[in-house]
């Protein structure tokens, strides 16, 4: 019948000209993994987006080594993997896309004893751009000993641009404010997430600094797992001490299970510090928020808690011990192997992770100490 | 709109009109030349519309079709045919239709462009992995098409039309994959189990648009017709500075109805 075939074919015309086409060539150019020749690592490489560190074992020269890439399927990288290069200085590789419009520089830098500071003022910070330019934040370095820069503390304000509440960095939970006597400090604000963080369920930011890395990647799916708390610590460490000053926000609000901040009355906000020192085991090179102060946690060897975490209108100081986990010592082989770990965290709100927590919370922390014994 | 009521009321008079055994609307022989009344027909009619707003061709960014729904999508209409010619084979046809768009859909896309806007700031990025889009639109459709009878039966329709939509909605959200922030070197972001990110771009659909339609009519009794038309947008269902979706969509829908001819 004339009217089922003319149908028929017209049908046939949107089917045809809807088929899938071929797959795109890939546009990313990323290093997706990293490693050295030989038995010469000491951690398994740290990617970020635009920077690889690799901590090395502390007798391996840096002289000439021979880093291996894994890249986005398709990308080229320039100079080649396994091209012997002198790492006394970091370098530059550039990762094309394997559509070749796509180019992202990255800087590896390899470092041996991974000698970190044991004082901390919050001098020094970085203005990072993101989201296209529309916000930046601060990023907290270090200069060593050696005068290179260390980038040990890290936060999320990453993810917290994605949600775009922030414009200037002090509009982000983690930025630099004023310390005393003209000096600068670390200012922590509890922030709200806004609509975007609301739809996915994570409502609020507490302010957070931490030794160790920021892992983006996980930060919407797994978000306790995105702080990697930890980098090598070759000293034991005695005590934790600084100066800071704190600020509960007015009302203490937790996410229910639609993730909508909901009050908790009669409750007031509490921040924390602490540190950790720990032992990194195969596969288990870091903690996170899951574990970090887990009593069951087997690689926790001692930590150091703040056990005032309420309001303090000046600044104020506190020095606390690191407490020996029962049963834990530290074996001095291992530490000169750098297989412990170390990792100090700040928060505005101590259950800030769990997205409880008085938006406007607010701790400053003028400077952190480690103490430690002194090297055998 | 209340167009399942419209559609229930048409169809029940449709229903209770006597059936004639009569061919297609009107029979050449039966009018008298000169009689200018019968050059011109009129019609109501009623059909649900099946299809999607697709791009054509399907970009290369859209690697599956993970689920499809055309939703039930209606339509209701009038139409005025003024014959021509002495054997009027031919003619021109007006009309006018209420009708509703839309679909559900859910893809899997590599690098496929996305935003996310909240107080007014742009969230932008590439996203690889599942979006869900819902798109509805109700529709008021002006078609002028040129009609050619075959023969007492059949007859075809072909031209040109513009619509005004008065409600537009293109929402959704994107899950299970990752997003790289602002272009394919930006910061990777893994959105995973119930984790997922929601985008609205029903502010950036087109209100005017214009199309063409094809179809064919059969007269199964004296007033009763079956149709059958094809339409197709021939802009896009976005606005012309609306980059972030990075292909045009086209709106391509079969619309299967029935009409009374008076």
């Amino acid at each position: 019948m004339k009217l089922s075939k003319i149908t028929f074919l017209l049908v046939l015309v949107a089917l045809l000209s809807s088929c899938i086409r071929k797959e795109p060539l890939n546009t990313e150019c990323d290093i997706v993994a990293c490693t050295l020749p030989g038995d010469v690592l000491n951690r398994s490489a740290q990617i970020y987006n635009d920077r690889v560190v690799l901590i090395v074992k502390g007798d391996v020269s840096l002289k000439n080594l021979a880093p291996e890439f894994e890249i986005t399927p398709g990308a080229t990288i320039v100079p080649p993997s396994g091209t012997h290069l002198n790492f006394v200085v970091p370098q530059e590789y550039t990762v094309t896309s394997q559509d070749g419009e796509w180019h992202k520089t990255y800087t590896v830098e390899i470092r041996r004893d991974n000698e970190i500071n044991l004082d901390y003022k919050f001098q020094n910070v970085r203005q990072v751009k993101a989201v296209g330019g529309l916000c930046s934040y601060d990023v907290f370095f270090e200069v060593n000993s050696a005068g290179q820069e260390d980038w040990a503390w890290a936060s999320a304000n990453p993810a917290f641009a994605l949600t775009l509440q922030g414009s200037t960095p002090s509009t982000f939970p983690t930025y630099q404010g004023e310390g005393i006597d003209g000096g600068k400090c670390v200012t922590l604000v509890t922030r709200s997430t806004g609509s975007f963080g609301q739809s996915a369920k994570k409502p609020m930011a507490a302010g957070n600094l931490f030794i160790g890395k920021f892992d983006m990647t996980n930060a919407m799916s797994h978000p306790l797992e995105a702080t990697q708390f930890g980098t090598p610590f070759t000293r034991v460490p005695v005590s934790l001490s600084g100066t800071y000053r704190y600020t509960p926000g007015d009302v203490y609000t937790q996410a229910n299970s639609a993730g909508k901040l909901e009050e908790v009355p009669g409750k007031t906000d509490e921040f924390n510090i602490y540190a950790v020192f720990f032992e990194t085991m195969p596969g288990r090179e870091w903690l996170d928020g899951t574990n970090v102060l887990a009593a069951d946690n087997d690689q926790i060897i001692a930590t150091a808690v703040i056990p005032d975490k309420g309001a303090k209108s000046d600044w104020t100081e506190f020095s606390i011990p690191f407490e020996f986990r029962p049963g834990k010592t530290v074996d001095p082989e291992k530490l000169q192997r750098g297989v412990y770990n170390i990792t100090v965290v700040m928060s505005s709100s101590i259950d800030g992770d769990l997205f409880s927590g008085a938006i406007g919370s607010k701790l400053e922390v003028n400077d952190i100490t480690l103490m430690c014994q002194d090297k055998q | 709109m209340n167009c399942k009521k419209y559609l229930a009321i048409i169809i029940a008079f449709i229903a209770s009109l006597p059936a004639y055994a009569d061919y297609y609307a009107f029979d050449i022989d039966s009018i008298g030349l000169g009689d200018r009344w019968y050059d011109l027909q009129y019609e109501v009619n009623a059909g649900t519309n099946l299809g999607g707003a697709s791009p054509i061709p399907l970009p290369a960014e859209i690697r599956k079709i993970l689920h499809f729904n055309p939703k039930l999508q209606l339509q209701i209409g009038a139409s005025a045919t003024k014959w021509l010619g002495r054997d009027r084979r031919w003619g021109v046809q007006l009309g006018v239709r209420m009708e509703t768009k839309g679909m559900e859909t859910k893809a899997q896309v590599k690098n496929y462009g996305m935003e996310i806007i909240q107080d007014g700031k742009k969230l932008k990025g590439r996203w690889t992995g599942r979006v869900s889009t819902k798109y509805s639109s109700q529709q008021l459709i002006i078609p002028i098409t040129a009609v050619w009878r075959l023969n007492h039966r059949i007859k075809f329709n072909a031209g040109p039309w513009i619509s005004y939509a008065f409600s537009n909605d293109f929402d959704g959200y994107v899950y299970e994959g990752y997003l790289r922030e602002g272009d394919p070197t930006g910061d990777k972001v893994v959105f995973e189990g119930d984790s997922q990110a929601s985008y609205d771009f029903g502010e950036d659909l087109r209100n005017f648009q214009w199309g063409m339609q094809a179809g064919v009519s059969w007269a199964a009794f004296k007033h009763l017709v079956v149709n059958a038309n094809l339409t197709w947008g021939c802009n896009s269902i976005f606005r012309k500075d609306f980059k972030t979706v990075s292909f045009n969509m086209y709106p391509i829908y079969l619309n299967f109805g029935f009409g009374y001819i008076f």
